[in-house]
């Protein structure tokens, strides 16, 4: 079984912990006094970070956990202190005596530590990362997040679902389209609501759109940092040009507030030669990056992910695909009548994940070709009916998990699980055997979310 | 590659944004001057997010792609802070980030100015304060000018870079 997620909802005196898997969803309550749970670490090493934060959050103790290190909290976060309880409403923290974080690290004779982050020396988001080398060789690397934490949960709690679309098309600008996009199909649960066939269409559009925006930025910052400029000056331009057309389709450059219920026009004609345009590009870019063998040199055999680390990690999206695990929330009917195809690759290294990514470009021009629509109807919402609601969706990252309990119209727990937050426990598993000069590649050629982890 | 060089000869020169550079035309003569006397000819930014969604960080990086390229208008992103006469502050400055955010400036040489960056540092966005916010910026560091939007996009934010330089 796959873990999608595990995390803990507040009651009256208990705490439930869900654990949701592919297959089916667990529930345990444990009394607010003495919350206990056992960890399925041992298992499903991806529960750690998991279970980390559960015990940052809520104070939820993790028995038979070989980490119990804080996750969120960071070497000046108040001890005792967790945020996520209903009665924790202060909206200021004092700094606590710094307390060091103890990082994984592997001794021996001649390995010394490098320590890279938060602020990194491009422009990207921070994180820490944390290498173990025997001279260039890294031997193990930790990933430490968490540093752009906002408490985007807490301040979701006691919204409405209406008022809370402007902060969760925020949390991480890249999949903007689909965090909108689990946001709305919970809507739509919420107020038994259909969704007309057009409307879905266009939103399907949109998250393609994003996706190819995503995909072509990562296409030229791949061979970058490998030392080829010319992709990144090249897909740059591409990147750009599907941003505006993001920008002329939702008046937003991003998406931002593009998911809704209203009636919208589409310029059909123009995202039509759009289209046309791209594909032609793409198969310019794919006949000349392919016949670059400096190039596939770096990427051949590098940073590789095994197939079976990928399952047992419960890796998501492009990164698990690439590893041969054929993991795709698209694959459903509706997505399969619009064109679309599930690609996979065997090799897990970066040259696997950088054509993965060329193949579901291409995909994602086919199926836009076949989503276009001229326009979508206003749809009108019934009530909002209590209750929890679960919504997936797959972003350009992977999927998506989101959960909302509403309690008298208002959010009572607002939980999301980004892609990232599963790939990043997997990245360490790409490092040994590959250079420290390495990382920067293997690292791009994943591009993981900081935003969406940290929350 | 001579295919690539082909494309990139019929393709010729994207960078545009005229109205840009007309304003640039009139600004260069004390542009000029004043990058040459403050900034000894170049301006080197060093960006920081101090949790941001990464939005503000994409159309920063995209100020390098062919329509925009930044650096012809002598403005560099640099590597350290070290390098730098500007930080470029994004994000909502979370609790912990702040103290990293502080490490970056004082390790910055005088003179120095900070620029926020994006609707966050300066708790215009749809974000509400929480425990974990810090932001605004304001109460934190000597912020000297602010770009605004949600996120600014890369001709907003070249704007913003040109009347910080009219502004000091």
């Amino acid at each position: 079984m796959r873990l999608i997620a595990r995390y803990a909802v507040e009651l009256k005196t208990e705490y439930e912990v869900v654990t949701v898997w592919d297959e089916k969803t667990d529930r345990a309550c444990v009394p607010k006094s003495d919350p206990h749970i056992e960890t399925l670490s041992r298992t499903h090493p991806s529960a750690i970070w998991f279970e980390r934060k559960m015990h940052d959050d809520f104070g939820i103790i993790i028995d038979d956990a070989f980490d119990n290190r804080p996750l969120v909290h960071q070497e000046r976060f108040p001890r005792g202190v967790y945020p996520m309880q209903k009665q924790f409403t202060q909206t200021a923290l004092e700094a606590a005596e710094y307390l060091p974080y103890k990082y994984e690290a592997i001794g021996g004779d001649g390995v010394f530590e490098v320590a890279v982050g938060p602020i990194h020396a491009g422009i990207i988001e921070p994180g820490h990362f944390q290498f173990s080398q025997a001279g260039e060789d890294m031997l193990h690397q930790e990933v430490r997040h968490f540093y752009k934490y906002r408490a985007v949960e807490k301040m979701l709690e006691g919204k409405t679902l209406a008022d809370a679309k402007a902060v969760i098309e925020r949390i991480s600008g890249n999949e903007s389209v689909a965090y909108q996009t689990a946001w709305r199909d919970i809507v739509l649960q919420a107020t038994k609501t259909e969704l007309p066939e057009a409307n879905r269409k266009y939103h399907a559009l949109l998250l393609e759109l994003e996706r190819i925006i995503h995909h072509l930025t990562d296409l030229g910052f791949i061979p970058n940092d490998a030392g080829f400029g010319a992709a990144l000056a090249f897909c740059s331009k591409l990147s750009e040009e599907a941003r505006r057309q993001m920008q002329h389709l939702t008046g937003h450059r991003f998406g931002f507030g593009a998911i809704g219920f209203e009636e919208t026009k589409i310029d059909t004609m123009q995202m039509k030669h759009y289209l046309d345009d791209l594909e032609k590009e793409m198969m310019f870019f794919e006949e000349w990056i392919t016949d670059i063998p400096s190039l596939w040199d770096r990427f051949d055999t590098t940073g590789i992910l095994k197939h079976h680390k990928a399952l047992k990690y419960d890796t998501v999206g492009v990164v698990a695909r690439a590893s041969g695990v054929a993991l795709d929330r698209r694959e459903s009917d509706f997505y399969r009548a619009h064109g679309f195809v599930l690609h996979t690759e065997k090799s897990g290294d970066v040259a696997a994940r950088f054509k993965q990514r060329l193949a579901e470009v291409k995909n994602c021009i086919t199926m836009m070709r076949a989503l276009l629509t001229e326009k979508t109807e206003a749809v009108t919402l019934h009530t909002v009916q209590d209750g929890e609601y679960v919504a997936y969706t797959e972003s350009s990252l992977g999927e998506l998990f989101m959960s909302i309990v509403l309690k008298d119209g208002l959010i009572e727990r607002f939980f999301v699980r980004d892609p990232s937050f599963m790939n990043w426990q997997a990245l360490h598993l790409m490092m040994p055997g590959n250079i420290i000069a390495d990382f920067p590649l293997i690292n791009k050629s994943c591009d993981l979310s900081y935003a969406g982890n940290d929350l | 590659m001579i295919r690539f060089w082909n494309k990139r000869l019929k393709t010729g020169i994207l960078t545009e944004a005229p109205e840009i550079d007309a304003e640039l035309a009139t600004l260069r003569k004390s542009l000029k001057d004043e990058v040459k006397k403050k900034f000894a000819g170049s301006l080197a930014i060093r960006m920081v997010d101090s949790g941001s969604c990464n939005a503000c960080e994409a159309e920063c990086n995209a100020l390098g792609n062919p329509y925009y390229d930044l650096e012809r208008l002598g403005i560099y992103f640099v590597a350290s802070p070290r390098h730098a006469d500007v930080m470029l502050l994004s994000g909502l400055m979370t609790f912990n980030m702040t103290p990293h955010v502080l490490d970056a400036y004082a390790q910055i040489p005088e003179p120095k100015w900070v620029i926020t960056l994006g609707d966050c540092p300066v708790m215009q966005a749809p974000f509400e304060k929480t425990f974990a916010v810090n932001a605004p910026a304001t109460e934190h560091l000597p912020v000297a000018h602010h770009i605004p939007g949600c996120p600014p996009a890369p001709d907003a934010i070249i704007r913003g870079l040109l009347a910080f330089l009219k502004k000091i």
